[in-house]
């Protein structure tokens, strides 16, 4: 196999492609350096891409991620592989280093398709959408989602059942089911890990009745129905398409909850939370919203100024840990929970509830580097061997961390971390230049 | 005059296309003088789209390009980006915002708001019409920084920006370095302490060749523009040599007969006028406070080292870009702000830190021993009625932390924390845990119900209606009270006017825009780090810091600055200096200059923003804004009344 391996070399390698690696590769493009990023999706802009808005300042999460994504795809100094793995990395010495990163076979000639969405018409296999997060379904033929980059068409092989239907309406002809696995030997002089994070799995939460009951929705598939490439073009509730007039959110799901393994804040549910609660009362006027809640964690700039203007919007906040929830015939839900002002436990209906799912390492890279540890934190993010004077430093000299993948925060946060760890990998890299 | 612009109409996911009905919009152009094609998309911006234009300008041979979409601080740039790849120059093309200035602001009226929009793209294409080709204007740029403010996120800044070759002047007003961290011992994140952090980072600047430090100085003037800043420093003397003999500098502290509040211990302790903050000063040098001086000249007869024959010295720097790291102020409760400066035993949570810093085995505050410390939270943050309505961030986790520290360092101490939610976002949550494992009582409040105290004997009582526990009227008596206070803009903001830097709804310093450009101002070549920018814990103002010496050095690292033609013009000929335009510039861009035996207005090319605010004062109309002749504004006010 090592043979086979085609060679590349670049001065960075930059592990996923979201809003903290996008800034990391960016800022390095743009003083010189050449950098590979490889994407394990098959569209750049990580989790941000997919959000509604964002807060404090409710700007359309789209229209601040297209322009950098767009500005990543076509700069001269910048690689992007999607649908790739980092298999292995491995240091040679300093500003040396060796990653073999594998790139699966999209069964489309990029380049070639145009996007015009035929084949997704042809297929005649439907599975569940993991880009609207099994809100709706989607082909086996399919553009992963609208704002897509690159905007073209993927096989999802699992699911194919290769009967050639895509093949025959696609115009410019760029479905080739011959494509295979390619991998290759990448020399780079610097790494930088930005891997992101994943989402708390409710499923973990029998009580709360995720996956039994329709109605009960995360805050991610939430983010979906609110976002301007939404999939029912109205917020509904999954049970019955009934427009909901009476939500709840429950924060902390799978946050500082040590029954479920991770005892720390997600640092950012409140605020979402609290960003989709105001746009709800946008979209659905006449709703109620109500949000149960241990700590409201309004910490940033203009974060608490928010919180007190969705309060003023009619938002009710209620301090309380939600026990369990049951579902009427009707598909209503029925909240258990503590009211803490109260001092006593409480029921409350609600015709659809958004459990505020938080964020967990996204595990894996640690073990590709094979030669020398990536040290973890106590909660498995990637640790930061200097956090207070070099935080995008690792226990790697030359492996530099950025965005969630050290730790849960917010889209400005992420981006200043991706922003440090372009200084410091430059820092590192003219150590060699010298 | 133009011949086939191509119009692109944005549905902005919705944002746009669910008040604004864009195909109307697109139907009402696509006729009209010049329009060669018109489209519309559901994301202008999205790649797919954006190949789409180059491919139409390429093929369909476009010579102008509308985009309707947001606003243009969001994607004007990116739009002529596309117009220069299909191959026009990019002053070819005019952006029409129908978004912030249509669907949002009329999302009641859809028939209305599409009325505007059609006339907002039919401005557009008029001015389109006449756009010309412009070159932007060339700069040389310095490939120095001014770094001012060197505590933490400062120093880390400058080392960052002279590792990746830049010269660095970092420019500190205090005679000492460190900021705020050096008066902090214990950390929260690891075991360092402020004081070893601070040195770790004197040390590493003082290792870089290229970084120039200044201590006890100040920028007072400013000109120039980005590539290009002219900055004078004053430098304040310490009135001490370089050599300082330790034994002679004690005595000399000893006869000096002035005693003034210690503000490094936060005015709880006092010092002389000859002072150092030792042991966690840098330069280690100590140095005359000439303020409070006597100039009674006893130190002088003790200490060879004093030197009052130094002078303050002015200096010029020339950089290309500034990098502003100037921190904050804790907040200083106002007298009577829970009993802060009446009953004796309240303090700040950073005096608090001091006391801590000074007591060993016993925790002694004002001669008695404390056992009972109430903590209450939000003091000067989250305020009801104050100005300050933002959560200062760092004092849920710093506070919680000095509690554990207090109740590990000192035996019998009992904490009790009267907050109002606590915040330890994060992972900071596993020290909440701690304290609360360590019995430490936590006790809540609403923001409209804060605490109240009473005096009783040596004691203060603190009253609470705990929501906590179902709003029980709970009580403790305090041998301390600890206010955490947060985070406040610097008092002294004149580095802030000098350069002319937007202040936030908080009066912290504005970015231009949180993600897009979270370390840039609205003056080019200013970029904001640290807590001058809000709140922020050390790590975070070391990302801020370091992204910030990023966007300084991309600036100037290649030595040449392309900067935006559209400025003012003055007609030679018709101007007859009478200074109205130099008044009215916010960017102080005109000079007085003769020409042929007449005094004229010059624009400077480079600090001039073409905002226009020159051009209504003019008297003799002298003046011409590239890129927005009088004839463009009145092809568009035709566009937009077409019936007046």
């Amino acid at each position: 196999m090592q043979e086979q391996m085609k060679t590349l070399e670049y001065d960075v390698l930059v592990v996923g492609a979201g809003i903290a690696g996008g800034e990391s590769a960016l800022n390095l493009a743009n003083i010189g350096y050449k950098v590979l990023m490889v994407e394990k999706e098959p569209s750049i802009g990580g989790k941000m891409i997919l959000l509604s808005k964002v807060f404090p300042t409710l700007d359309c999460a789209a229209c601040i991620t297209t322009p950098k994504v767009s500005e990543i795809a076509r700069h001269p100094n910048i690689t992007v592989f999607t649908d790739t793995e980092t298999e292995k990395i491995n240091k040679k010495g300093e500003h040396q280093f060796e990653a073999v990163i594998l790139r699966k076979p999209r069964y489309v000639d990029v380049d070639a398709c145009t996007g015009c969405q035929l084949c997704e018409e042809a297929c005649p296999v439907s599975v569940t959408d993991e880009f609207q997060f099994g809100l709706v379904g989607r082909k086996a033929a399919y553009i992963p989602f609208s704002i897509a980059s690159p905007r073209a068409a993927v096989i999802d092989i699992e699911n194919c059942i290769l009967c050639g239907a895509c093949e025959r309406a696609c115009p410019p002809d760029c479905i080739d089911f011959t494509q295979t696995e390619e991998k290759f030997l990448v020399k780079i002089k610097s790494v930088v890990v930005a891997t992101g994070f994943d989402l708390f799995d409710p499923l973990k939460i029998p009580r709360y009745g995720y996956g039994k009951f329709k109605n009960v929705i995360t805050s991610m598939q939430m983010e979906r129905e609110l976002a301007p490439t939404r999939p029912f073009n109205t917020v509904l509730r999954p049970g019955d398409g009934k427009m909901p007039d009476n939500l709840a959110y429950v924060l902390c799901t799978g946050s500082r909850d040590k029954s479920v393994g991770n005892p720390i804040c997600s640092q950012i549910c409140c605020m979402y939370s609290i960003k989709q609660a105001q746009l709800l009362l946008g979209a659905l006027p006449m709703a109620d919203v109500t949000i149960y809640y241990l700590h409201i964690r309004a910490f940033g700039k203009g974060f608490n100024e928010f919180y007190a203007q969705a309060q003023d919007m009619g938002v009710t906040f209620i301090k309380g840990k939600v026990g369990t929830i049951t579902e009427k015939e009707n598909g209503n839900l029925i909240l258990r929970y503590e009211d803490i002002e109260a001092g006593v436990v409480k029921e409350a209906e609600h015709d659809m509830v958004v459990l505020s799912v938080g964020v967990l390492p996204h595990q894996g890279i640690s073990e590709k580097f094979e030669n020398q540890k990536l040290k973890l934190d106590p909660f498995h993010f990637i640790d930061q061997s200097d956090i207070l004077a070099s935080p995008a430093k690792t226990s790697i000299e030359g492996v530099f961390v950025a965005g969630t993948a050290s730790g849960p925060m917010d889209i400005p946060d992420s981006i200043l971390s991706g922003g440090s760890a372009s200084a410091q990998t430059t820092s590192y890299l003219r150590k060699e230049e010298l | 005059m133009k011949k086939k612009i191509g119009v692109y109409i944005c549905h902005c996911g919705g944002n746009i296309s669910d008040y604004v009905d864009v195909e109307r919009v697109r139907k009402s152009v696509e006729g009209d003088e010049g329009v060669f094609l018109a489209k519309t998309t559901m994301f202008a911006c999205a790649d797919s789209n954006q190949k789409q234009m180059v491919e139409d300008i390429k093929d369909q041979g476009l010579d102008g390009v509308v985009v309707a979409s947001c606003s243009p601080k969001l994607h004007l740039l990116t739009f002529r980006a596309v117009t220069e790849r299909g191959g026009l120059n990019k002053y070819n093309y005019v952006h029409a915002n129908i978004r912030e200035q249509v669907s949002w602001a009329h999302s009641d009226d859809k028939e209305g708001a599409t009325e505007k929009a059609i006339k907002i793209v039919k401005a557009a294409v008029a001015k389109v019409r006449h756009a010309e080709s412009l070159d932007p204007i060339e700069v040389k740029s310095t490939k120095a920084v001014a770094v001012i403010g060197a505590g933490v996120a400062g120093m880390r800044a400058a080392i960052e920006l002279a590792e990746a070759g830049s010269d660095v002047y970092l420019i500190e007003r205090e005679f000492f370095v460190g900021g705020r961290v050096s008066q902090w011992d214990d950390l929260t994140l690891t075991e360092e302490s402020g004081k070893e952090l601070v040195t770790r980072l004197y040390d590493s600047v003082m290792g870089q060749k290229n970084v120039t430090l200044f201590t006890g100085a100040e920028v007072v003037e400013n000109s120039g523009s980005v590539g290009n800043f002219e900055l004078k420093v004053k430098v304040t003397p310490r009135h001490f040599k370089l050599q300082c003999n330790g034994n002679e500098l004690q005595k000399a502290i000893d006869v000096c007969p002035v005693e003034v509040p210690d503000e490094f211990n936060f005015n709880i302790t006092t010092r002389k006028a000859i002072f150092h903050n030792f042991p966690s000063e840098y330069p280690q040098l100590p140095a005359i406070d000439i303020k409070n001086c006597t100039r009674c000249g006893e130190c002088e007869k003790v200490c060879s080292a004093v030197d009052f024959s130094q002078k303050t010295e002015y200096l010029n720097l020339k950089v290309g870009s500034i990098l502003l790291a100037t921190g904050f102020d804790p907040y200083e409760p106002p007298k009577g702000e829970f009993g802060y400066g009446e009953i004796d035993n309240v303090v700040t949570f950073p005096q608090f830190k001091r006391i801590i810093h000074y007591c060993d085995d016993k925790l002694i505050y004002r001669g008695k021993e404390i056992k009972n410390i109430a903590y209450i939270y939000c003091v000067g943050s989250r305020q009801v009625d104050g100005p300050n309505k933002y959560c200062s961030r760092y004092c849920c986790t710093s506070n919680i932390h000095a509690a554990i520290t207090v109740k590990k360092k000192y035996k019998g101490i009992h904490n009790f924390h009267f907050n109002r939610g606590i915040r330890t976002y994060g992972k900071a949550e596993v020290w909440y845990d701690e304290s609360s494992r360590l019995g430490d009582i936590y006790l809540q409040s609403f923001e409209h119900d804060p605490p109240v105290f009473e005096k009783q004997g040596d004691k203060t009582i603190v009253k609470i209606k705990d929501v906590l526990t179902s709003d029980r009227e709970l009580e403790v008596a305090a041998d301390l009270v600890v206010l955490v206070t947060g985070m406040v803009p610097r008092k002294d903001n004149s580095i802030g006017n000098l350069l002319k830097i937007p202040r936030g709804r908080d009066n912290f310093f504005n970015e231009i825009h949180m993600k897009l450009r979270p370390v840039e101002t609205v003056i080019d070549g200013v970029t904001i780090a640290g807590a001058s920018q809000g709140p922020k814990n050390i790590s975070e103002s070391m990302n801020s810091a370091l992204s910030a010496a990023t966007k300084s050095f991309s600036l100037i690292n290649s030595g040449e600055l392309q900067l935006e033609p559209t400025v003012a013009k003055v007609n030679e000929e018709t101007c007859e200096w009478c200074g109205k335009c130099d008044e009215a510039c916010p960017y102080s861009a005109f000079e007085k200059i003769k020409v042929n035996e007449k005094f004229i207005a010059k624009v400077n090319a480079a600090v001039c923003k073409g905002c226009g605010m020159c051009l209504p004062v003019c008297p003799t109309n002298a003046l011409q804004l590239i890129g927005l002749s009088d004839e463009d504004v009145e092809s568009m006010i035709d566009a937009l009344i077409p019936n007046y």
